[in-house]
């Protein structure tokens, strides 16, 4: 730099000191040392992503593991049976539907007193319990089933701990008592035989299911009504469908082998596209992050919904509408709101507002609104709403610079030629800062997706996909998040099991995801920046 | 808005004009409704907690709820009279009542004595991490202001620094675990919680330090250079000091970010619940690597794994009401002296 320029020509030399540190002068030892600091944050950068990995790398290899013996064990091919059963049992949590709707039916349509009306539907309790009994053959296959494959996978799961001890008996060199772990390893052939042999009692069982479906829906009572006899004609059509479907199963069960390799691929994809999270279970663990993102999502969508119109409308105000006293007056407000702690946000959700919003929902006059009224205080629509207030700040701050950056000659022209200052605001100043609005927008996303103490306390915690069937209602069911899952999971998980590296997974996805709406971001706003000339 | 002289030829609004006043007062209601629910939420957890934290008598301020640990309360019926009293009590009274023994009492966890150790712990891990972050942050933003020329490389840095203000906080949560408590091996401890923290709101330190530098006229350090000063003579005698104030005042925002955030020091350096005070180790270095209890990790427990009624209200919303008003205190703190400083440092 300037001092060391004329280091050529001794006799112009005014160094203070000779002091030496690898042949550095003292002020580029200073110069090193905040060079140093500024390159932090790329070392954090890229430790958080080493860190990650290396805690979560672990997880497609564990988790193809878990995929191995769940077909070796032989719960896949109990599987297949089961799933025709939960689809029975499907159809008759749609009989018990329809049964509350021809129940309000006589008794508000018709004015019945409650006895009369559950004698009306006598028949009809009778239709729908021998459908509910109709799949016992299949039940009893199934449940005899599932003890003696989780018999097969729990011996093996108690072998492959043995050899963990042994391993680790070895690794601190008590050679005799490793020596006296026995393993016996499991054969697999000889144990699926038992099960392998029950395909021709459940084509029997299936058999058996089937004749009993179709005489006792031959005998489906008729229905007082229209609008229920096409709910009713609805039943029937997807009851076709159903046994339509008992060929492919049988074809399931004959062609299964279970000594097919599990494909790497299917270690990711069970993963990336596996719509189940379930841990801890007796049956098979299964680690599908899309329940988590679709809550994530679902709750960051709404709290986005709520917060881009304040957000950016609050900008509007004060930028360009607000007197000098309530600009003065509300910028430092909203940055005050966006210093309330989120955990406290969050309490106040449970503690206030979800109790408000289901009190409001009961309101008579607002039953209109989809989903309304409910019953879970807890839901996406809770945790939107609290969102929102903390993406408003954010949106609010960033917009508000946007809207700032408009050079003023844009404004004066438009009124120059005589437009009024909506048109102004509207077609000119609007459109001239867009590129700063939009990234205002994803960086508030950025910051909701990332929220964790709201959601964990507020989104109700139930890992599911909501079910979309319900339309708009869908709101008022509750959720699992990303972020809500690894605080809540993290501090009971075994240290390196497959659950604690399913965690740094999802922190992976999320660490990734941000980075993402960060790059669209910034990508955004340099590519679309109007040219201030 | 429109200057409205009364004169005999002013004619009705027109009906563009009318739906123009419409539309602003709908931005206004936005964000009118904003600050409303802020209100809200403070007005709430104000007037709720305010409960607990004041009282009627003489020194007005509940003092045991800031100088006690959290006990569990007792609540029982004793000789028609309805009894509320925590752990130690409790277990005096039943001492000196031996009729009392077997009395059937409900009991709920934390919901008797303070959030001493709460206080102290927030207090100590925003310290520490605050230390770090200035430490490392200014440092950063000396570099880049002063030293660096654009590039490859300082464009590299501002990127991370943009990506990493991004990142999560649980991520960091997770980084923190990864690395200071099962890499380092440091186990749950203030240490992990300070490191993990202070990078934490590392980008909000260098963005409010570099702000302020830039503030500091050129003249300075041309003026300096000028006398023949060295580099490192002229940001340590004529820059840094004129930043200083800005750069403090700044990062007082990225104290209260530190304070309220709960998912980075859920693994790092929070526990539920602890006897010691952080002071009470036997050996000096035994204190960095020890938990803490948090205030916002004690507002999570005690709104999430107990229920709700009446008494545990009181100490859910007396500690919600004093985080909160901790976080505010610091937040104004900051708006204020910004506000100050703009007005007394004018070059």
């Amino acid at each position: 730099m300037a001092s060391s320029a004329p280091a050529d020509d001794t006799h112009f030399i005014a160094y203070k000191g000779s002091f030496r540190l690898f042949g550095l002068t003292l002020d580029d030892c200073i110069r090193v040392f905040f060079g140093g600091n500024a390159v932090v944050s790329i070392i954090v950068l890229a430790l958080i992503t080493y860190f990650l990995f290396r805690e979560g790398s672990g997880f497609f290899g564990q988790n193809r593991d878990n995929l191995t013996v769940y077909r070796h064990a032989g719960l896949e091919y109990v599987d297949f049976i089961r799933t025709q059963q939960d689809d029975h049992a499907a159809l008759t949590r749609y009989l018990s539907d329809l049964r509350v709707r021809q129940f309000n039916f006589y008794t508000k349509d018709k004015g019945l007193s409650l006895a009369a009306a559950n004698a009306a539907l006598v028949g009809f309790d009778d239709f729908a319990g021998q459908y509910g009994d109709s799949v016992e053959p299949i039940r009893t296959l199934v449940s005899d089933l599932t003890e003696q494959t989780t018999a097969i996978k729990e011996r093996f799961t108690v072998m492959e701990d043995k050899k963990v001890e042994r391993t680790q008996l070895l690794a601190v060199g008590k050679e005799a008592e490793a020596a006296a772990v026995r393993i016996v390893p499991i054969d697999f052939v000889a144990e699926l035989k038992p099960i392998l042999g029950t395909l021709p009692a459940y084509r029997e069982a299936s058999a058996d299911f089937a004749k009993r479906l179709t005489a006792v829906l031959a005998e489906a009572p008729a229905m007082p009504a229209s609008e229920l006899q096409t709910r009713m004609d609805r039943f029937q059509q997807l009851n076709a469908e159903y046994m339509a479907g008992f060929p492919a199963v049988t074809r399931n069960l004959e062609t299964w082998d279970f000594n097919k390799p599990v494909p790497v691929t299917q270690a990711f994809s069970s993963f990336l596209f596996g719509r189940q999270w379930l841990t801890a279970s007796f049956w098979q663990d299964w680690y599908g992050v899309i329940p988590l993102v679709v809550g994530s999502v679902m709750v960051s969508l709404v709290a986005l919904i709520i917060a881009v119109p304040l957000g950016v409308g609050s900008a509007i105000y004060i930028n360009q509408i607000a007197t000098p006293l309530e600009q003065k007056f509300i910028k430092p407000c909203i940055e005050f709101i966006s210093a309330i702690p989120s955990v406290v946000l969050g309490f106040f959700g449970i503690a206030v507002l979800g109790q408000a919003l289901r009190a409001l929902s009961q309101v008579a006059w607002l039953s209109w609104v989809p989903g309304f009224p409910y019953s879970e205080r807890l839901n996406i629509l809770t945790a939107g709403c609290l969102l929102a207030l903390i993406a408003v700040p954010t949106i609010f701050t960033l917009a508000e610079d946007a809207l700032n950056n408009v050079p003023r000659a844009f404004k004066e022209a438009s009124f120059a030629l005589g437009a009024t200052r909506l048109q102004t605001i509207i077609r000119i100043i609007v459109p001239a800062s867009l590129s700063g609005i939009i990234s205002a927008v994803l960086l508030g996303l950025g910051r909701v997706i990332g929220e964790t103490m709201v959601v964990l306390l507020c989104a109700g915690n139930r890992i599911a996909i909501p079910d979309f069937t319900a339309g708009l209602a869908v709101i008022t069911q509750p959720v699992h998040t990303m972020t809500g899952i690894i605080a809540q999971e993290m501090g009971e998980v075994v240290h390196g099991s497959i659950h604690y590296r399913a965690l740094f997974v999802v922190g992976m996805l999320l660490f990734f995801l941000s980075l993402a709406i960060n790059y669209a971001a910034q990508r955004i706003v340099r590519r679309y920046r109007i040219s201030i000339g | 808005m429109s200057a409205a002289a009364t004169h005999p030829f002013q004619t009705q609004p027109s009906a563009a004009r009318r739906s123009e006043s419409a539309i602003f007062w709908l931005f206004r209601g936005a964000t009118y409704f904003v600050l409303l629910c802020g209100a809200v939420v403070f007005l709430n957890i104000f007037v709720k907690g305010s409960r607990t934290v004041f009282q009627t008598k003489a020194p007005f301020v509940n003092t045991a709820f800031f100088t006690e640990s959290p006990e569990s309360l007792y609540v029982f019926q004793w000789q028609g009279q309805k009894m509320e009293l925590g752990d130690k009590e409790f277990r005096a009274f039943k001492e000196k009542n031996p009729a009392a023994a077997n009395v059937k009492a409900e009991s709920y966890v934390y919901c008797a004595g303070g959030i001493f150790p709460c206080i102290v712990g927030t207090v100590l891990l925003v310290v520490g991490s605050m230390t770090i972050a200035l430490t490392l942050g200014v440092s950063a933003a000396v570099y880049l202001n002063e030293y660096a020329r654009d590039g490859t490389f300082i464009r590299f840095v501002r990127l991370a620094i943009l990506n990493l203000a991004g990142v999560p906080s649980i991520v960091f949560g997770l980084f923190g675990f990864g690395m200071f408590v099962i890499f380092f091996g440091w186990n749950v401890s203030l240490l992990a919680g300070w490191f993990t923290l202070a990078f934490m709101v590392l980008p909000v330190v260098i963005t409010a330090s570099e702000e302020s530098l830039k503030a500091v006229p050129k003249g300075f350090r041309e003026g300096s250079l000028a006398l023949g000063a060295t580099k490192w003579q002229t940001i340590y005698k004529n820059v840094v000091p004129y930043a200083l104030p800005g750069i403090l005042t700044s990062s007082i925002l990225g104290i209260a970010r530190v304070a309220g955030e709960t998912a980075p020091i859920m693994f790092t350096a929070a526990y539920v619940v602890r006897d010691k005070l952080p002071w009470q180790v036997d050996h000096f270095s035994d204190f960095f690597f020890q938990g803490v209890m948090a205030l916002p990790y004690h507002i999570y427990v005690v709104s999430s794994k107990i229920p709700q009624n009446e008494y545990t209200e009181r100490v859910q919303y007396g500690t919600a009401f004093v985080f909160l008003l901790i976080v505010a205190l610091i937040a104004t703190a900051s708006i204020v002296l910004r506000s100050k400083l703009r007005n007394r440092y004018k070059w």
